[in-house]
């Protein structure tokens, strides 16, 4: 490497340190960090680059670093207690019961008056020896050592054996507490050194860091150097602007289903239970009905039914069967009750709500719906009161069931699924009705995905007038949404976790 | 829905084939039950409501042995003909005014038996009698029993001995003191004579439809018994006593009929003559979309137990405890069932349609597009709220919106009828990350109108929230007025707006034409407070409809 070009591409700390260096031989970070007046973190960042680049080498030495403890500091402040106890003695000595009122703490004094051989004790009193009296006039070797740690930490390496000795036995005492640290020396390579001088020859030159308005407006940038970056170092991380994840996969479901030729159907989130349940032949004592699964309203409580004709055949399918060719539920079809409004509980009722409008001219016809549904559930990871579904209906003389399960397979597969299976199921509304179910890796087990099936005549004839097969189906995709996010709790959908939602990966497809 | 547990053994005894848990778990969810689980010697499925003769083992087994081609067609039941009578007096048709009976007689109780019973009682009381109110089943030992059976009713003083108790209660001791009673004292309400089953000597069966007497308790010496179901639905009654007895019939029982006497008929049950439904072949073919021949299709119906004659069209014979075959359309999927769902190859049908996108939800697409465009993050909240998330916290008088009378979670019993509130929340619960947070939504809300036939109307609006340190008026206003620009809306007036949720004269109103859009402005802070919300907060929000009316008139002018 040319010690010019790498004189060139240094940082400016770089090159406070190396000019440093330069004057002062070998420096501690510590020294360096004084010296310059850089944080320790810029200044450790600068050495890793020029060590890196071979123009420092770093030594690290560890060392151990002696400071006070609390009760040492406190000491140093008001005295050791052996030798506040020896100037409470008097030549007379004193009785030790006496001193049991008056000092403070009375039994580690003595027990270092005695180790230091200042006092004996002999019926019952405390008498100097002339090691004691000596001490008393002059200042101890641990009184020194306490003053100076008071000043400053000691470091180990820079003692004599005498006061080694003495601070490991105040180290026993826990009157010292030991550090160890490690110091990093810092000095120039062989190689560093022809850099500095290189360094010396370009510092007059202006270099360029951030590339500024008067840069280019006064031409400035044509006398400089611009410093060459490490492009490698980490940047500060920025967040966009971005949609919910959930709000991606539903734009991704429109697409689908336009993509398919299917026109997309609108209708309220609060309905009345006879697009709900009645018109989807639910009958009115059917469990899923209870109050207990569905949201009814207290505000607005009822609304008004839709025109008498459509009325008095929901009724009569109910009753009988009307002229669908069914039995019906023989039961007394209640007005009042279809009248009543609740949130509804699956976009279905979209679907009825569309083919009430179908005229015989308008067929084929292929709708679809994605909307939020509503269950009066307690909320837990695995259940929300409110999530998203999306509708789908086909509408034509000779649609079959083989046709329902094409469309099915295709929305399975656009949505990522491989392996996945149809099974019979039940809903009062439908005929064949079916679950989807996918095979979870994991678990071993098939998992139900969603409920789909043809509609039977007793919804399609009163709503329409004639028969006419109708392919029906209405999957929440949350189990879907969970499963590509990695989400296990279903809270989190909608938790709406700022978060989450900047390092959510975008839905790409 | 109902889930039952089978005991392996028996189940496979009943079904006299050796099969594995595993056999068990892939096939049985093609024949119309949800697999639920299973352990060593047991197994728990889930039965659809459509199918009540599978809530007993046997008549699991039944169902199964037919789908698994073991024991196809149409079972006969015969039921012998008896002396055995039951009266129904005037009294009952105001209480529970329908009643029918049956005899069975050479049971072989053991434990699996009586485990079954009790299972499928239980859970037909739950299902198909919808907790008793509709249909209730009582089974008694015949032996103490002395013809006819009188089914009437008693004041509330009148006494007998419940079940399981040392001694008399009168009626209405009966359903305040004991589980039953109080469990199912609700479908007697408001009556003033209750229904009594009593035998010709005056000794009382049951008090139906909340429990039977220690008379008739049966034990593990019974090998008769006499069934009586009780009903406000004909329909439902015979279909429950149906079921009942053909489970003990599969169990080696004699099924005897029983007269019933009303007032003005007689009745005898059970009757398990097959139902006949004729059943055109080109209805089947035309429906699954497969090419079928009367022979397949009978193979077909027979493995789903049924009988098929054919002569000129397929005349089909529905097994009596099949409670759910209204239409032909019934029949058809029971059809494709034996066929085998896996089995129907997948295919999208040539259909031309006009497609696309409503074009309220294209807008909206663009509005949050747009709101990208500024770097705002969007969220997507629940609609449903409460009153202090909506109008307390937000220093906003009440006002009327949509309210759920029976939420099972307290926090979320109204729907919101504007969109604010809702990032407001999003931003208090984000406190422990960095700042900006500037957050946006389109989203609908509720908003009451006696107009619409529900009495509320769906309504799209759009939100912006901005929280940072030097958030300001000026900042929202920027945006406010950006967005309509953007939109290419230009006739707008701003005028100072005194919705309480912002400081007093850093509130606007966006108005077009005289009519109010939207609002924006500055938080107040005892707002910020009241959602524990640390940094200076703006926020704005749009009618989107109006938005879009406005644009799609524009576009009409043009």
């Amino acid at each position: 490497m040319n010690p010019e070009s790498v004189a060139s591409e240094l940082h400016e700390n770089e090159r406070k340190i190396i000019s440093l260096l330069k004057d002062r031989g070998e420096l501690t970070v510590d020294q360096l960090v004084d010296e310059t007046g850089l944080s320790r973190d810029a200044i450790e960042r600068a050495c890793d680059w020029s060590e890196t680049k071979g123009i420092i080498s770093v030594s690290q030495k560890k060392r151990r670093e002696f400071r006070l403890t609390e009760e040492g500091r406190q000491y140093a402040r008001e005295g050791l207690p052996e030798k506040r106890l020896l100037q409470t003695v008097g030549d007379d000595g004193i009785e030790i019961a006496q001193l049991k009122e008056r000092f403070h703490p009375l039994d580690i004094a003595l027990a270092w008056v005695r180790v230091n051989e200042w006092g004996t004790i002999s019926g019952g009193k405390l008498k100097l020896t002339t090691n004691g009296r000596k001490a008393l006039q002059t200042q101890v070797m641990d009184e020194k050592i306490l003053h100076k740690l008071m000043e400053s930490p000691m470091e180990e390496e820079l003692l004599d054996e005498a006061a080694k000795r003495k601070i490991t036995l105040m180290l026993k005492r826990g009157l010292v507490d030991v550090s160890e640290a490690t110091d990093k020396r810092v000095k120039l390579t062989g190689f560093g050194e022809s850099v500095a001088l290189s360094l010396e020859h370009i510092s007059d030159e202006k270099l360029i860091t951030q590339l500024t308005p008067n840069h280019l407006r006064y031409k400035e940038w044509r006398e400089a150097r611009f410093q060459r970056y490490d492009v490698t170092l980490p940047a500060p991380k920025v967040y966009p602007g971005k949609r919910h994840f959930i709000s991606q996969v539903i734009d991704y479901i429109r697409r689908f289903w336009v993509e398919m030729g299917f026109k997309e159907m609108k209708g309220p989130i609060l309905e009345l239970a006879f697009w709900n349940f009645d018109a989807l032949f639910q009958p009115q004592d059917h469990p899923a009905r209870d109050l207990a699964d569905t949201f009814y309203m207290k505000t607005p409580y009822k609304g008004r039914l839709p025109d008498e004709r459509l009325v008095s055949r929901v009724k009569a399918t109910h009753e009988n069967g009307w002229e669908t060719g069914s039995t019906g539920w023989q039961y007394k079809w209640d007005p009042e009750f279809a009248s009543r409004c609740c949130l509804r509980t699956h976009t279905t009722s979209l679907s009825v709500n569309t083919l009430a409008g179908l005229k015989e001219s308008d067929l084929p016809a292929k709708f679809f719906s994605v909307g939020r549904v509503f269950r009066n559930e307690t909320i837990d990871w695995n259940h929300l009161m409110e999530f998203y579904q999306t509708d789908g209906i086909v509408v034509g003389k000779g649609v079959t069931f083989r046709n329902l399960l094409g469309y099915l397979k295709e929305y399975l597969e656009r949505l990522g699924l491989e392996k996945f299976r149809f099974r019979p199921g039940y809903f009062p509304y439908t005929e064949m009705s079916l679950e989807a179910e996918v095979w979870i890796e994991e678990k071993q087990s098939w998992t139900e995905l969603f409920g789909a099936g043809m509609f039977r005549p007793e919804v399609v004839k009163p709503l329409i007038g004639f028969e006419v097969p109708v392919l029906a189906w209405g999957p929440g995709f949350d189990r879907i949404v969970m499963r590509h996010y990695g989400i296990n709790n279903i809270r989190t959908l909608y938790s709406n976790d700022i978060g989450q939602l900047r390092e959510a990966e975008i839905w790409v497809e | 829905m109902p889930v039952i547990e089978v005991k392996l053994s028996d189940f496979l005894k009943l079904l006299g084939k050796d099969l594995s848990i595993e056999e068990l778990s892939e096939t049985m969810p093609m024949m119309g039950v949800s697999w639920e689980g299973s352990s060593e010697d047991s197994f728990s499925i889930e039965v659809f409501p459509n199918r009540p003769d599978m809530l007993s083992v046997e008549g699991l087994a039944r169902s199964y042995a037919s789908f698994m081609g073991f024991n196809t067609g149409l079972r006969n039941y015969k039921v012998l003909e008896s002396d055995y009578t039951s009266i129904v007096a005037e009294e009952v048709r105001d209480v529970r005014p329908y009643f029918c009976s049956a005899v069975i007689k050479n049971i072989e109780f053991d434990d699996s038996l009586i485990r079954s019973i009790i299972q499928m009682q239980e859970k037909l009381h739950v299902t198909h009698g919808r907790k008793r109110r509709k249909v209730s089943i009582g089974l008694h030992d015949l032996k103490p029993i002395k013809f006819p059976v009188i089914y009437t009713t008693k004041p509330p003083e009148f006494k007998f001995r419940p079940l399981g108790e040392r001694s008399e209660m009168t009626l209405s001791q009966i359903l305040s003191d004991l589980p039953k009673g109080v469990e199912y004292a609700w479908i007697l309400e408001g009556m003033a004579r209750y229904p009594i089953l009593m035998d010709s000597k005056g000794m009382v069966l049951s008090m139906p439809p909340i429990i039977n007497s220690e008379h008739t308790r049966i034990d593990e010496a019974t090998d008769s018994i006499f069934i009586d179901v009780t009903s406000t639905d004909w329909k439902a009654m015979n279909e429950v006593l149906n079921i009942i007895v053909t489970t003990f019939a599969d169990r080696g029982a004699g099924i005897y009929q029983v007269s019933n006497k009303y007032p003005d008929k007689v009745v005898a049950s059970p009757n398990l003559k097959p139902r006949e439904m004729n059943l055109a072949l080109d209805y089947v073919n035309d429906l699954l979309g497969v090419n079928l021949t009367h022979e397949q299709v009978s193979a077909y119906l027979e493995r789903m137990g049924y009988g098929v004659q054919f002569e000129e069209a397929l005349k089909v014979l529905i097994p009596s405890y099949r409670t759910d075959i209204m239409h032909q359309m019934d029949l058809v999927e029971d059809i494709a069932i034996a066929y085998g769902y896996d089995k129907f190859v997948p295919e999208i049908p040539p259909i031309a349609s006009p497609a696309g996108e409503d074009p309220l939800e294209i807008f909206c697409r663009s509005l949050r597009n747009l709101l990208v465009g500024y770097g705002f993050l969007e969220t997507v909240t629940f609609m449903m709220t409460n009153r202090v998330k909506l109008f307390k916290k937000m220093c906003l008088p009440e006002e009327p919106v949509a309210e759920a009378e029976n939420s099972k979670n307290e926090e979320y019993n109204i729907v919101r009828n504007r969109l604010i509130p809702s990032l407001l929340e999003v931003l208090s619960l984000n406190k422990h990350h960095p700042y900006p947070q500037n957050i946006f939504e389109v989203a609908e809300v509720l908003i009451l109108d006696p107009e619409e036939d529900t009495g509320a109307k769906t309504a799209k609006r759009l939100a912006v929230a901005l929280c940072h340190a030097k958030s300001n008026f000026s900042e929202i206003k920027s945006v406010t007025i950006s967005i309509i620009d953007n939109l290419g809306i230009r006739n707008i007036n701003i005028e100072p707006s005194d919705i309480t949720c912002f400081i007093e004269g850093r509130g606007m109103n966006v108005k077009v034409e005289g009519h109010l859009i939207g609002y924006a402005g500055e938080l107040k802070p005892e707002v910020l407070e009241n959602w524990e919300i640390e940094m200076p907060t703006t926020a704005l929000e749009l009618d989107a409809d109006a938005l879009y009316d406005i644009l799609a008139k524009c576009r009409r002018r043009v």
